[in-house]
């Protein structure tokens, strides 16, 4: 009986669950069918204000369209977010491919709502996820006078929130921080390798100032990793470092040093790259090749023609893509194309029958 | 009579073995559920700050190849490649594999997209059939059509993989279409973690609904029962079991429909395994113990808002033969890495997850079976306390029944814009009927797989499929 009992008991406990179930599946559900019904109907009446303001005859009538408009926005940022995208994607009125007019346009809504408050508000009262957000949304306004409040949100122990801030300061010039945060995670080499490309894409101060205050302090993982991240920035101040990289015996230095100094494609580095392109590390060669290419020199396309039959294929196949750039006539061409090594030739072949018709 | 009594005691222990069997199973899955929940919500948060859009101007992106291997896909194969074109990516080439097709394959494929013929160097990394011709098109530059000898399914994705010149590389099936932004938030698993190896994706049943470019238009109830039910399975499936066993780097599955690979790891692992038709899950699992073997750091992901959608078979014979498939790929799995069962070397891949499809997956139907035959002969024999059995079916059907509502709330939380309400409640109907013979005829086609195994292992089978609503 003991058994049943614990049976009967089980049986209702499960009748429960799925009641709680079935409660919780139709709310969410509803919610969502709310929030359907909803921003249909912002989109709508957004749509008659874009419309407004856009279309607008006299600058009297847009500024009482613009306040029509920030009255629906009303603090909320979902709405002010769908106003600002369906004014830059509008297509049809007289601000129609002009996209600084209708970033002017913008700024006269930001002047009426304000949105910089309501992701201040967002950062001072939301969780990680909502003060992230804020933290983007924030550097994307330029909302420099919030920059300590981000800086708090830096030293975060949620990973999320802290990248979000210092992307956020990152988008903000500010180096100093950036640095810092950068160095913090150089010892986490899973994460750091991605963290410094986006950094460097996306901040707008001086890319040498913050590289030069990164080199100062950090190991030789981050610095291999800066020196590649910003070779295609071409940042001449630190040519003496790349040189010095690049004739020397550490094998990553060399790597991230040849790399820069390619992507510059100076004459007076021929040399260099052409022992490089001779190296034992196909990285390394197949950079060099790629310096080579932009010198156009008949010595650097002997080298390029040369690394065609190279025994790492990645190393043929970029010699394949970058010659075609290179001034190869078409005795050359049809010698490789004709010769007698089947790599080069193939190689060749793959890249021309992709761009000759 | 001593036989009898032999028989009588067996009956009942089996009785009582079935029971505390499916107690644990239902035990397992309600702990899957509350991880999947608990992740689920913390995914869906996250994603709020990801702003995964922005990474599409990122650097760290990494290049993709999309691998379509097609055997005999003349109805959805061109307009499958049209819905890939437009995926939102920033740089990624699509292979056609057509695997010695004998209908219209190729020549669709040629003709739509203006396809000329091109000598081309192939790096042979995995040894596979004879690749007869390659074709390109000045106008769709990240298009490759490959004609091959066939080889089967494994054979043309190892083809794949041996043209592709991207790092990354994605198995597609010819009859899906993957969401546009599915590939850029997939390969955000490799981005954010650079141990990442195999990231899978959520496939969910597109039967009855407007799919166009990948893009769900209009969420509408399919018409047969069968097809219904699958889609309560496959959000139970993804959503519970996947997240689940992702969440503890044990994934052993990544549907064959989408999948995202690092190329050098299957590379050095050697390929898709030839003549096997479990080939997505042999993959994974050869991935996990070759990783382990040699101490390598690796992830196995899965990613509940990266969406395929696919066709579920409509009729009862063909779902019969996915089912015995499935369960046939699933032994031949366990089978060539049964090693790792129990084996501490493959930590939680090996001491959990390896036994767990093995009694779970592989012998639950088995248990199941047994348990159904012998139910009558309980009765006959007067040892079913029917109270007892009756107050034992309610409790199992409604632990089943709150495993399929709990998957379905997770879907309502993933996939939030995709229901209305009306429709998210008639479809948990769904998740109460399927447990009244729906299942039971599952279980013994998955048995019927078990049972067939030396027999069917090497045939694919063709399941009938039409083109997608648009």
């Amino acid at each position: 009986m003991k058994i049943e009992l614990i049976s009967v008991i089980g049986l209702l406990l499960c009748l429960l669950i799925i009641g709680i179930e079935y409660i919780l599946l139709y709310r969410l559900a509803e919610l969502q069918d709310e929030h359907t019904a909803r921003t249909e109907n912002i989109r709508r009446r957004l749509d008659i204000h874009v419309e407004g303001v856009l279309y607008a005859p006299t600058d009297g009538s847009r500024n009482a369209e613009i306040t029509a408009m920030a009255n629906e926005i009303n603090g909320d940022f979902t709405v002010y977010e769908m106003a600002v995208e369906a004014i830059r994607e509008h297509n049809g009125s007289s601000f129609s491919g002009d996209d600084e007019a209708k970033e002017r346009l913008i700024e006269r809504i930001n002047a009426q709502v304000d949105p910089v408050a309501i992701y201040v508000k967002m950062l001072d009262e939301g969780d990680v996820y909502h003060k992230g957000y804020a933290c983007r949304r924030l550097a994307e306004l330029n909302a420099q006078e919030y920059r300590d409040k981000i800086k708090d949100c830096v030293g975060s122990k949620d990973r999320d929130l802290s990248y979000n801030a210092a992307m956020a300061l990152c988008r903000m010039g500010d180096v100093y921080e950036v640095a810092e945060y950068l160095l913090s995670i150089e010892n986490d080499t899973l994460y750091s390798g991605r963290i410094v490309n986006e950094f460097f894409a996306q901040f707008t101060g001086d890319r040498g100032e913050l590289a030069s205050l990164i080199f100062e302090k950090c190991n030789k993982y981050m610095k291999c990793t800066v020196i590649k991240t910003i070779a295609i920035y071409k940042l001449d101040r630190f040519r003496p470092m790349y040189l010095e990289g690049a004739s020397g015996d550490d094998s990553q230095m060399k790597i991230a040093c040849v790399k820069a100094l390619a992507a510059f494609g100076y004459p007076e580095d021929e040399q260099l790259l052409q022992i490089a392109a001779g190296d034992k590390d196909w990285v390394i060669r197949s950079s060099a090749i790629r310096g080579l290419s932009l010198l156009k020199t008949q010595s650097a396309l002997n080298t390029v023609k040369h690394a065609l039959g190279d025994k790492e294929w990645w190393v043929r196949q970029t010699a394949a893509q970058v010659i075609t750039r290179m001034d190869i006539s078409p005795k050359d061409l049809e010698e490789i194309l004709g010769g007698y090594d089947r790599f080069a030739a193939d190689a060749m072949k793959n890249v021309l029958y992709k761009s000759v018709e | 009579m001593g036989f009898l009594n032999a028989v009588r005691s067996f009956i009942v222990i089996f009785n009582y073995f079935c029971m505390a069997f499916t107690l644990l199973l239902s035990f397992i899955y309600i702990i899957q559920l509350f991880v999947s929940l608990f992740r689920v919500h913390r995914n869906y948060d996250k994603t709020f700050s990801d702003d995964f859009l922005s990474y599409v101007d990122s650097d760290n992106l990494l290049p993709i190849s999309l691998i379509i291997p097609a055997y005999n896909e003349q109805e959805n194969i061109v307009q499958n490649i049209r819905s890939l074109m437009k995926l939102n990516y920033p740089q990624f080439e699509i292979i056609v594999v057509n695997d010695g097709s004998t209908d219209k394959t190729g020549e669709l494929v040629v003709n739509a997209f203006h396809m000329h013929k091109i000598e081309t160097s192939i790096r042979y990394q995995i040894q596979t059939q004879n690749i007869e011709a390659v074709y390109y098109s000045k106008k769709y530059p990240n298009l490759l059509y490959v004609q091959k000898a066939n080889g089967g399914k494994s054979d043309a994705l190892n083809a794949g993989i041996n043209i592709s010149k991207y790092p990354l590389f994605t198995c597609l099936d010819a009859d899906s279409r993957i969401e546009k932004d599915a590939l850029l938030r997939l390969s955000l698993e490799f981005i954010k973690d650079s141990r990442t190896v195999v990231a899978g994706g959520i496939v969910r049943i597109a039967n009855g609904s407007k799919i166009v470019d990948g893009e769900l238009k209009g969420f509408s109830m399919p018409k047969k029962l069968i097809e219904r039910f699958q889609i309560v399975e496959y959000y139970r499936s993804f959503l519970m079991g996947r997240v689940f066993w992702s969440a503890s780097n044990s994934l052993l599955i990544v549907s064959g429909a989408f999948g995202l690979f690092r190329k050098q790891t299957v590379i050095e692992v050697g390929g898709y395994k030839k003549n096997t038709i479990g080939e997505d899950m042999e993959i994974v699992v050869r991935i996990h113990r070759y990783m382990r073997k040699n101490h390598r750091k690796y992830k196995v992901k899965f990613n509940e808002f990266s969406v395929c959608w696919t066709q579920g078979p409509m009729s009862l014979k063909d779902i019969r033969s996915q089912r015995r498939r499935w369960q046939i790929g699933l032994m031949d799995t366990l089978l060539s890495h049964a090693i790792m069962t129990f084996n501490p070397r493959y930590g939680f891949v090996g001491l959990v997850s390896m036994p767990y499809n093995w009694i779970f997956e592989l012998f639950g139907a088995l248990v199941e079976t047994i348990g159904y035959v012998l139910l009558p002969f309980t009765l006959i024999m007067g040892e079913l306390n029917m109270f007892f059995f009756v107050i034992y079916f309610l409790l199992s059907v409604s632990l089943g029944v709150i495993l399929s509502e709990g998957s379905l709330v997770l879907e309502q939380y993933t996939h939030r814009a995709a229901m209305t309400a009306k429709q998210s409640i008639s479809i948990s109907v769904y998740a109460i009927l399927e447990n009244f013979g729906y299942r039971q005829l599952i279980t013994l086609f998955r048995m019927e797989g078990i049972l067939k195994y030396r027999k069917l292992r090497k045939t694919w089978g063709k399941i009938k499929r039409k083109e997608f609503e648009q």
